[in-house]
């Protein structure tokens, strides 16, 4: 199935929108959407470390605009929000 | 009371008579006005400007979460508390963040003040992008929000 990710701050230079579609199966957690991303990344910008380390640090926020963790599985989403390390004020 | 809002800057600015208006109370005794605003350099480079991102719906759900944490670990009371936090390009100078807090006296609104600034700089979905006089931009590192 097909998610959005919209992205925000460090990881908008991802993309020219303001989000990306990935290919992914039913079911699996946020751990592995991270890694199906940083797959992405690497096979889009195969130089780019430093996009590689924006994604390992960051989380991810589901449909319901709540921060999960690793271990969150995926039931209906169709859109989830990276959200790279903050620093507001 | 409270009230936490991400500011557009496109559209409106931070209105410190809007925070001064929310926070007046006869039952408070102290009031203080964090403000947060753009300065000209970082780490040895000179900064034009700083673009804010955010996720505002989750920004303002951190605002009120944090507010209410620190209301009761703080113990304030009669507390009102009042948070805008910029959204776009602001120059230098610009007020990034503004925290008004009110409450019968003056080591609790210190408290509060201190407890929410650095709550929000460690949680809240906020980014920044600085611009420099060459025309580059970087987008600063922050803090993590998962569990390692």
């Amino acid at each position: 199935m097909k998610i959005k990710i919209e992205l925000f701050g460090a990881a908008r230079d991802f993309s020219e929108e303001d989000y990306l579609e990935l290919n992914i199966s039913e079911n699996i957690t946020i751990k592995e959407v991270r890694t199906n991303l940083m797959n992405y990344i690497q096979n889009k910008y195969p130089d780019n470390v430093n996009y590689l380390e924006i994604v390992k640090n960051s989380a991810f926020a589901n449909d319901q605009d709540v921060i999960v963790q690793d271990n969150y599985k995926l039931s209906k989403e169709k859109k989830l929000c990276i959200i790279p390390p903050v620093g507001g004020g | 009371m409270f009230h936490g809002k991400v500011i557009d800057t496109s559209k409106e600015t931070i209105s410190l008579d809007k925070a001064q208006k929310f926070i007046e109370s006869q039952q408070c005794g102290a009031s203080l006005f964090f403000i947060g605003t753009v300065r000209n350099h970082n780490n040895n480079k000179q900064v034009t400007g700083i673009t804010y991102d955010t996720h505002d719906s989750i920004v303002e759900k951190s605002f009120k979460e944090i507010s209410d944490e620190a209301i009761s670990t703080i113990t304030a009371e009669h507390p009102i508390i009042f948070i805008e936090h910029a959204k776009g390009y602001l120059p230098l100078g610009g007020i990034s963040i503004v925290i008004a807090v009110a409450a019968k006296h003056r080591g609790q609104v210190y408290d509060l003040s201190r407890f929410i600034i650095e709550e929000i700089k460690k949680r809240t979905p906020i980014w920044k992008k600085e611009h420099y006089n060459n025309e580059e931009t970087t987008w600063l590192e922050g803090t993590p929000v998962i569990d390692k």
